[in-house]
């Protein structure tokens, strides 16, 4: 007997179109980032967005190890991500599975493009995501950290990499979907984007969208990401400025 | 096209942050892109200087240039080749070869823990970094103790024609060698004098991009060492 059962609600998304958790459908969840919260990374962040807490930490450019992975022209990157066996209802079996090795694969592809890799040949780049606490759009959330986390270990990027889902439900196209939404809901398109030259570095789908509401979703995620920028520019300046303040 | 800085001298930017476009020049640490705007490279501080834009990072890892003075640990012996961490991406090399100008053999007697100083030699930007200690004050480092900073600091620790430098030196009446990949070595006349240098490093390292930060530290030492 299960200890924790999902109950589906009667309906995801009423006619004058509140969410489940009281949303309207263009809403973001609370989103709360800060960086450099680890002391043994080169360049880390914590993202609270909705009920997620993510960890991410950067390592590097440092020495590859195993040597034979070593890229001559160019600095490798491996990303990892993981969630923590408490940060799902009920207890995760800890270690990587076919979820967690697609998400690393994701978000490393996500970052990449980011990077300016050639500046650091023979070098490998490491990013670490923690899932310390699952509320649905972790893979956004993460790759938002890891940007952070990227800039604040001073690696030369391009921008920032910021993110935010989308999704549709009944007829409404919804912002940064929620549990619910993301259980239940027609569709869910996570988005990467650079935003100071809007290029995409990652989009997924699932469920069906028409044309016409992919486009409106594309263009509600570039609304909703741009907003994301704005929270991790503040967040990656907002240290300096402190301490500034205090000496000032 | 225009010619427009959108940025103050000395202000915070991250990765990505137009900085300026136009006349300007693209300096150390800033890229530009495809419209021909130019824009930070790193989370630094803008440098305006003439027409010439760049950043200066906060942080960072170290980058070995040649001549480049480094202070590094012995890791492993192998062979004729001493490999030597310099807290980089890249392991330095150091050749142990007979050569008729090596002024000095027992330099090379070395074992792992070793605190060296070195300088760059050679390095092609990738695999091969080879370090030499044949030179008037390079080799083995001894009786001091080992501090570090991040080695985009460096610059800040010695500062100005060496004026951050001299403060320390003056004030803690140590002896200290600054390399660039950010390692300190101090030798100073007792733990008093020690502690203030490692709060005075720590304060540079946090407050660099304030100006007055001399003075600052000037004053903190005074009431270190009062």
């Amino acid at each position: 007997m299960p200890l924790y059962v999902e109950r589906k609600p009667e309906s995801l998304i009423t006619e004058e179109g509140i969410r489940t958790d009281g949303r309207l459908p263009h809403e973001m969840r609370p989103i709360k980032m800060m960086v450099g919260v680890l002391e043994k990374a080169d360049g880390s962040a914590f993202v609270e967005w909705g009920g997620n807490r993510i960890l991410a930490a950067v390592f590097g450019p440092r020495e590859v190890h195993p040597k034979h992975m070593v890229l001559p022209d160019r600095a490798l990157v491996r990303a990892r991500y993981n969630m923590a066996p408490f940060s799902t209802p009920e207890r995760r079996r800890p270690g990587p599975d076919r979820r967690s090795i697609e998400l690393s694969k994701v978000i490393r592809e996500a970052l990449k493009p980011a990077i300016f890799t050639e500046n650091y040949p023979g070098s490998v780049i490491d990013i670490f995501v923690e899932v310390l606490r699952s509320d649905a759009g972790t893979r956004v959330a993460g790759i938002n950290a890891a940007s952070l986390a990227l800039a604040s270990a001073g690696v030369a990027m391009r921008g920032l990499v910021s993110a935010c889902s989308v999704g549709r439900v009944g007829n409404f196209i919804v912002v940064d979907p929620n549990h619910d939404e993301d259980m239940w809901g027609d569709s869910d398109m996570p988005l990467a984007m650079m935003m100071e030259s809007e290029e995409i570095t990652l989009l997924q789908a699932d469920g069906t969208l028409s044309e016409e509401e992919f486009k409106e979703a594309l263009d509600l995620g570039r609304k909703a990401i741009r907003f994301v920028y704005e929270v991790q520019k503040e967040a990656l300046k907002r240290p300096y400025y402190l301490v500034e303040r205090r000496v000032v | 096209m225009s010619d427009l800085v959108f940025v103050r001298d000395k202000e915070v930017v991250i990765p990505g942050q137009p900085l300026a476009r136009g006349k300007m020049r693209p300096g150390k640490d800033v890229y530009v892109d495809e419209s021909g705007t130019i824009r930070s490279k790193k989370l630094g501080l803008v440098s305006l200087k003439d027409d010439e834009v760049s950043v200066v990072p906060l942080v960072g890892a170290y980058i070995p240039k040649e001549d480049d003075l480094v202070i590094g640990i012995v890791s492993k012996i192998s062979g004729n080749t001493i490999l030597v961490d310099i807290r980089s991406p890249y392991q330095g090399a150091l050749p142990i070869q007979r050569r008729a100008e090596r002024v000095d053999m027992r330099k090379y007697d070395l074992r792992i823990g070793d605190v060296i100083l070195a300088k760059v030699r050679s390095f092609d930007g990738a695999s091969s970094l080879i370090l030499t200690i044949d030179a008037e004050g390079l080799g083995k480092l001894e009786g001091g103790y080992l501090l570090e900073v991040d080695p985009a600091k460096v610059p800040r620790v010695i500062g100005k024609r060496q004026s951050m430098l001299s403060i320390l030196k003056e004030a803690t009446k140590s002896e200290i060698i600054v390399a660039n990949n950010g390692r300190i070595w101090v030798k100073p006349p007792s733990v008093k004098e020690l502690i203030a240098l490692e709060k005075a490093l720590k304060k540079i390292e946090e407050e660099s991009h304030v100006s007055g930060l001399s003075d600052r530290i000037a004053s903190l030492l005074s009431q270190e060492l009062r």
